[in-house]
């Protein structure tokens, strides 16, 4: 009893909380703050199959409660991670999940082989079906039921490594397309990616972000996330890993109580790098002083 | 890695706060850890009463007593609400972050501030001085009022002439007589069309040129990508290529840069 020890699927994590994609890039600054073994997981910066060096001009618009980005998926692209980032995750002492982009079902293709190849070192790929920051793909396949049953069918057929697939909340109805997905063959549905959004500078009468637009986290989005995961859990057989807006231990449960079977942490280690430690403790204490095991709070929820 | 030489989040208390005019303020902070690392150039990301931390060039640093300063001039509500702190007010710090003046390999410096550039450029200023190493400091403002960590012996100009050689930075370092200068490197902080006139004056008088490059941070700490700077990536057989200003940067040689 009183473990915070979660499963996603058969992958057995020692805790809920997994560093969100884009948000610690490889690993290698946020080990100089804590020891990263601490965590469940740890997924990368998304990649693609060649290097992308992202969006120019001002990639970050502050809000009251979160920010917008529009990095637009910079990356060193998937040879030069294998070659220089893949062993040094595999260090962390914790479990290595890929982020994979791309703009077709066949950059998706690509990835997933290739990085088939390196299985051993890997332990779940997460495919980003969800980024807003590039023109074509990612969020436009994510938001097509059909293109996301035809893409993870495709990698399906590649690859036994876990298929998590990240959705974007951009869609008005998230359940079909999570369901898709699963029946294509996903062993875990990640929700959610950023949301959509713009802020204006009053004074230029110009939107902050150069990209115009950008993807908005942090704790203004944690109510469409838990209310996303809530729904999907409700109706898939497959896990759900919930993401948006966690800054304390109590987002961690109330997304596990919405159906989540882990959580990923994402702005909140912009703000504060070490917050994962301090939500860590709090998890363990909470389960202690409940004297239950974490994972039995998934699903829990119980609507009126 | 062993515990203490991790990397730490600090709650750092304000121990002093003085006004420098109408809307410029230097604070000093204790945390013994900054005040002992932090080298010039180098900057701390301090919390405030928005959602993220706000980005500001170690000033200075009192290491006996475990202080670290920052000088802040109030443009919106991150800086308007650090400047309202009170002595004794709490803030959450990271830092030194970043890779600040490399000064090694050069005999003589000029440093060069202009906006709030003056503030790293007094750290470079007494680092030198500690270290007995040659160096001026050429100091450019709008007018009198804007005047601020200035000492009689820096170069002044303004941009009306109140006081000081009237004109810009560049006029100023037009009156140096750089055969004073042996193996000499510029360092310059201040707003971009300052950095950009300063390097192609250094690079006219075959000077290497260091600027101190600002954009909008999240993290700080390299994680997030927002804050990319535009570097020159010929050598990679590239255009150019996107690096982080808190990670690379802020400090970057001129020529590096594409403006
Ligand atoms: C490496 C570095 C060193 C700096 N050193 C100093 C210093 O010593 N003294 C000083 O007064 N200022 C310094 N600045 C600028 C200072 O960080 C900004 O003035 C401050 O972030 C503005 O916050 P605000 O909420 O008051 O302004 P707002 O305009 O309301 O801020 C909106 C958003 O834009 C960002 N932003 C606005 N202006 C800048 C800017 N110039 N640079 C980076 N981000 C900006 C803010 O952080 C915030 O996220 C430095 C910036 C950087 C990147
Ligand atoms: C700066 C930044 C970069 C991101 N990059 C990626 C990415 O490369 N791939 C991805 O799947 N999600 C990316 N995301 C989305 C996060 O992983 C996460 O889904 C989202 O931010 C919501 O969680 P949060 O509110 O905890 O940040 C990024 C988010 C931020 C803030
Ligand atoms: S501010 Fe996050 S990488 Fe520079």
């Amino acid at each position: 009893m009183s473990s915070i020890n979660v499963k996603v699927g058969d992958l057995a994590l020692n805790s809920p909380l997994i560093l969100a994609s884009g948000t610690c890039n490889f690993g290698h600054e946020l080990s100089s703050y804590y020891d990263l073994s601490i965590l469940g997981g740890l997924s990368s910066k998304g990649l693609t199959l060649l290097p992308r060096l992202g969006n120019e001009g001002c990639r970050v618009a502050e809000t009251e409660c979160g920010m917008l980005n529009s990095v637009g998926l910079q990356n060193p692209g998937v040879e030069s991670f294998i070659k220089n980032d893949l062993d040094y995750m595999n260090t962390l002492g914790t479990k290595v999940i890929i982020n994979v982009a791309g703009h077709s079902i066949e950059d998706y293709v690509g990835m997933v082989s290739r990085l088939d190849q390196f299985s051993s070192k890997i332990d779940a790929l997460e495919i980003n079906l969800s980024c807003p920051n590039v023109r074509a793909g990612c969020m436009s396949i994510g938001s097509e039921r059909d293109q996301v049953s035809e893409v993870v069918s495709a990698m399906r057929k590649l690859t036994k490594l876990p298929l998590w697939i990240k959705l974007t909340p951009n869609v008005t109805d998230i359940k079909s397309i999570a369901y898709a997905a699963q029946e294509a063959g996903a062993d875990a549905i990640v929700l959610i990616n950023t949301l959509l959004g713009m802020v204006i500078d009053i004074k230029t009468r110009r939107p902050v972000l150069h990209n115009n637009t950008g993807g908005y986290s942090g704790p203004g989005i944690k109510p469409v996330a838990i209310r996303m995961v809530a729904e999907c859990a409700s109706v898939l057989s497959i896990p759900v890993i919930g993401c948006g807006g966690v800054m304390t231990y109590e987002d961690v449960i109330e997304f596990m109580i919405a159906g989540a079977s882990a959580v990923q942490i994402g702005t909140g280690s912009l703000v504060h790098p070490t917050l994962p430690v301090k939500i860590t403790e709090d998890l363990i204490d909470y389960v202690k002083k409940n004297d239950i095991d974490l994972s039995s709070l998934t699903g829990t929820l119980r609507m009126w | 890695m062993t515990v203490s030489e991790l990397n730490k989040e600090y709650r750092a208390v304000l121990v002093e706060k003085k006004q420098l005019n109408e809307d410029t303020f230097y604070l000093s902070f204790r945390c013994p850890d900054i005040a002992q690392k932090a080298i010039p150039g180098q900057f701390v990301n301090i919390s405030c009463s928005n959602f993220l931390k706000r980005p500001f060039g170690v000033a200075s640093t009192d290491v006996a007593n475990g202080l670290f300063y920052v000088g802040v001039k109030t443009i919106g509500k991150g800086t308007n609400s650090i400047a309202s702190l009170n002595e004794g007010d709490m803030v959450d710090v990271l830092g030194p972050l970043g890779n600040g003046f490399n000064f090694e390999g050069f005999d003589s410096f000029i440093l060069v501030a202009g906006g709030t550039g003056v503030f790293p450029i007094n750290f470079a200023s007494e680092y030198l001085q500690a270290k007995n190493v040659k160096h001026t400091v050429v100091q450019g403002f709008r007018c009198k009022s804007q005047i601020v960590m200035n000492r009689p012996e820096y170069v002044l100009s303004t941009d009306n002439g109140d006081v000081g050689i009237h004109g810009n930075c560049c006029d100023c370092l037009d009156t140096l007589d750089l055969s004073l200068y042996k193996n000499c490197a510029v360092c310059c902080v201040g707003p971009l069309p300052m950095m950009k006139a300063v390097g192609a004056w250094a690079t006219k008088n075959n000077l290497k040129c260091f600027v101190s490059m600002e954009q909008r941070m999240a993290c700080g700490i390299g994680i997030c990508l927002v804050c990319v700077c535009k570097l020159n990536a010929e050598a990679e057989g590239q255009e150019f290529k996107h690096v982080r200003c808190c990670k690379e940067g802020p400090v970057f040689p001129y020529e590096e840069v594409i403006f």
